[in-house]
């Protein structure tokens, strides 16, 4: 009958089990989190039941009020897109907050059904409630559900249809006489013209003084002063301000409602969840507990392998991955094939050499990646990472980050692009943009493979080097936090931290396993576009060149002594800064061509040649780019002993050693280092800075924190290389004066005093 | 009337007075800190505490607390 599509909208409070009921009434795919705020993004899928109806998933909220970014992509989604029904699903066993919502939602003037989930727990408890009382009390059909069995939602969904088709929803409660008088008014003089069902919202809010409205329905000063006397009169006889007046009477009609509607039998007994709390945010024992829930994770997802005698099952896969699938079939294996197949070898290079070691390189590290981000959906699941935010926040709160900015940061530790964007959970927009700009300082699980490649190559394998790399990204963020807070444009206090926290629940393994593999996916996917994309350049870049005026490959070209003449030696070792008799063929290739000049930069921190300079830029493509490009460059430094080199990059390791003691004038290990500390804190990847303009929303906010990131990244390792170099030998006077100055520098920062802002920006 | 975070563990108290800003005031209704509602300090670290509201357990931390009156 009916051509148009319906549309329904499906709101609730945050862990109501909204986004499982969202999967389950779509079959879309999408993450269920347990920090409020995981599904800020606007999401939508179609019915099952009726493919025709569409479902917009709106951000769990507490209220309608114009405070959050949640509430107001909400609120603004129902009045300005005026869905056909509003599908409120209701957390039974919490229903006094919960109702909160439902009362506001009744009077938008959109029909209302209920979906009361978790019945069956409150049923468990002993507890009952009047559901056919409920529904005529409020006004609107109730369905019971259980978003997580997936009982009743068919029944919710095909009542939300018919009530889009032909439902109204009349919102049943009223305020005290006061306001109810000074809402009458309100109507009469500014919202009378506008549609009957949505007036009594619109009165509401004008009787709050909601700035958002006001603006909206462009009132004149006239009749804001006339509507003005009518909330002051009834403010001075209640004695409170409108908008607490408005929140304290929805509470008491709720309240009141209630008493005959909820039957509790358990009187104030501790819950399991309570008593689990108890111990886990114990004053003395949350923090051991916390750090040895964490060294589970990691030991897990990166620890010593379990052939090794370890517990990783992750190191585990990822060796195996390695050695086997990347280094084995797919690198020598494909090698193998091809030249059988007397393919060119210039194409054998591109394919086995550029795109296979290349893509084999990120692969190897998926399995770890898989592992960690299932560790993080469980404790996300199971109710425990809201605690960790809780339990973290007096710590963060000395360097001027709030607890809420520790999620994002384990969440970088495995990638900083989901990392960035857990960032969104952090209501103030001062401390969401600190801790956008520093969460990518944690080493990312492809930044992995730098540490890896310097621990391995340099410093004969120690895991020190791994451990201080956390150590340094860990610092970075507490040194930038207190840095940048005592600028003006962080300056004032981390917001106040509130946050429901969730009862504790067995993790529910969809869930969990969808968040793990979209996860993963992404990385996935991220090794099959982007790497091979710049695999190919790179090999490409590095294969050919311009050899004494003629272009080509430059392998071939060197093989040519009438092209490469002894003057012609003599003019490239000049320019590349060594002897004639380490002059490569590489050194006349288009990445080396065009990464010298640029070496320049880091020529201060001990890494200014053209090889580590051309992966560290790449490495802003991808950190995994890093160790490819060593990878390419290096092996193609070797032309007799192509077979040994993949056995297990241990040749790849004496020739970086080799190269860092050579242009660093033998302070290889230093050189290294510093080449590290630079990589890891530098701007993350391209992905991950996209991922921080979505979040800054700003481009001038993007800039500052991607400069930020460089820019601390260049003098942490100029203090490093030059003040390592006192220890080292060979100091350069000029540069270790300039390292002790921008070091004071850094010093005076920290320990300055401290300025309160005036003004408390919220967003 | 004393503020929250003087209040005793386990012990029901009921909710004079939200302070603060107007919107930290709207955010902690919202949440169902009002004036009139029943609340219990369930846990405290450090002056953060964990209090039970509505049935619901909400963390919210010591400057937050303290402008709760019981």
């Amino acid at each position: 009958m009916e051509n148009k599509k319906l549309r329904i909208a499906l709101a609730g409070n945050p862990n109501s089990g909204k986004t499982t009921l969202f999967n389950k009434l779509t079959g879309s795919n999408q993450f269920v989190g347990n920090w409020p705020g995981v599904t800020v993004e606007k999401k939508e899928g179609r019915l099952i039941v009726d493919k025709e109806v569409i479902l917009t998933d709106l951000p769990g909220i507490y209220s309608l009020s114009p405070y959050t970014l949640e509430e107001v992509v909400a609120r603004n989604y129902l009045i300005e897109e005026k869905p056909d029904a509003i599908l409120n699903i209701v957390d039974a066993t919490n229903l006094e907050r919960n109702l909160y919502l439902t009362t506001q939602l009744t009077e938008l003037g959109i029909p209302v059904v209920i979906a009361l989930n978790m019945m069956d727990l409150v049923k468990k408890s002993g507890d009952s409630i009047h559901v056919k009382e409920l529904s005529r009390q409020l006004g609107c059909r109730i369905v019971e559900i259980s978003a997580l069995k997936g009982d009743g939602v068919k029944e919710a969904a095909t009542a939300a249809i018919e009530a889009a088709k032909n439902g109204k929803t009349i919102p049943q409660h009223s305020f005290s006489g006061p306001v109810e008088h000074a809402l009458a008014h309100i109507e009469e003089v500014t919202v009378h013209n506008l549609p009957e069902e949505r007036q009594r919202w619109y009165a509401i809010k004008l009787f709050e003084r909601d700035e958002k409205v006001l603006e909206g329905l462009q009132i004149t000063d006239e009749v804001k002063a006339h509507i003005e006397n009518d909330i002051a009169a009834a403010e001075k006889e209640l004695d409170d301000d409108a908008e607490s007046i408005i929140t304290n009477e929805r509470y008491i009609y709720i309240g009141q409602m209630l008493k005959g509607i909820y039957k509790k039998k358990g009187t104030g007994q501790l819950t399991v969840s309570d008593k689990i709390d108890k111990i886990v945010t114990n004053r003395i024992l949350a923090l051991p507990i916390f750090v040895v829930v964490m060294f589970l994770v990691y030991a897990l997802s990166m620890g010593t392998s379990i052939a090794d005698g370890g517990v990783s099952i992750g190191t585990f896969l990822t060796d195996w991955t390695n050695d086997v699938l990347g280094g084995a079939w797919l690198t020598d294996g494909s090698r193998a094939i091809l030249e059988g197949w007397g393919v060119a070898p210039w194409l054998v290079g591109l394919i086995s050499d550029g795109i296979f070691a290349g893509v084999g390189a990120v692969l190897g590290f998926v399995p770890q990646m898989l592992v960690l981000f299932l560790m993080l959906c469980l404790l996300e699941d199971c109710g425990y990472m809201a605690r960790i935010a809780f339990i973290m926040d007096r710590i963060f709160r000395r360097f001027g980050l709030s607890g809420k900015s520790f999620i994002p940061m384990l969440v970088a530790t495995g990638c900083g692009i989901p990392g960035v964007m857990a960032s969104r959970t952090i209501e103030n927009e001062r401390d969401r943009r600190m801790t956008v700009t520093t969460t990518t300082f944690m080493p990312c699980g492809a930044k992995m493979p730098i540490i890896g490649l310097i621990a391995g190559a340099l410093f004969g394998g120690s895991t020190w080097v791994a451990t201080s790399a956390y150590f340094i990204g860990v610092a970075a963020i507490v040194i930038s936090g207190i840095m940048l807070k005592k600028t003006k444009m962080f300056a004032g206090d981390p917001a106040p931290f509130v946050m429901e926290l969730p009862a504790y629940h067995l993790p529910a393994w969809g869930n969990v396993l969808r968040g793990t593999w979209e996860r993963g996916w992404s990385f996935i996917k991220r090794a099959g576009t982007v790497i091979v994309i710049s695999s190919i350049i790179i090999w490409f870049l590095t294969s050919f060149g311009t050899v004494n005026g003629r272009f080509g490959m430059v392998d071939d070209l060197y093989e040519d002594e009438e092209v490469v003449t002894d003057e012609y030696i003599a003019v490239v070792a000049d320019r590349m800064g060594v002897p004639e008799d380490e002059v490569e063929p590489m050194d006349d290739s288009i990445l080396a061509r065009v990464a010298q000049p640029v070496s320049i930069v880091f020529k201060p921190l001990g890494f200014g040649d053209w090889k580590p300079t051309a992966a560290t830029v790449t490495g802003l493509v991808a950190k995994e780019e890093v160790v490819a490009n060593f990878g390419i460059m290096y092996a193609y430094d070797d032309q007799d002993g192509e077979e040994e080199l993949e056995e297990n990059g241990d040749q790849i390791w004496d020739r970086v050693s080799e190269d860092f003691d050579s242009f660093s004038g033998g302070h290889g290990k230093l050189a290294a280092y510093a080449f590290m500390i630079f990589n890891l804190l530098c701007a993350p990847c391209f992905a991950a800075m996209g991922a921080i303009k979505r979040e800054m929303n700003s481009g001038k906010w993007t800039m500052f924190a991607i400069g930020y990131q460089c820019c601390f990244a260049w003098v942490i390792a100029f203090i490093v290389w030059q003040v390592g170099r006192l220890f080292a030998g060979g100091v350069n006077v000029i540069g270790l004066l300039l390292a002790l100055v921008l070091l004071a520098l850094i010093v005076w920062q920290l320990l300055k005093p401290y300025k309160e802002a005036q003004k408390l920006s919220v967003h | 009337m004393m503020p929250l975070i003087l209040a005793e563990t386990g012990e029901e108290n009921i909710i004079r007075r939200v302070g603060g800003s107007p919107e930290m005031k709207k955010h902690l209704e919202d949440l169902g800190f009002v004036a009139g509602g029943d609340v219990t300090v369930m846990n405290a670290i450090g002056g953060n505490l964990i209090v039970k509201i509505k049935g619901t357990r909400v963390a919210i931390s010591r400057e937050m607390a303290a402008k709760i009156m019981v």
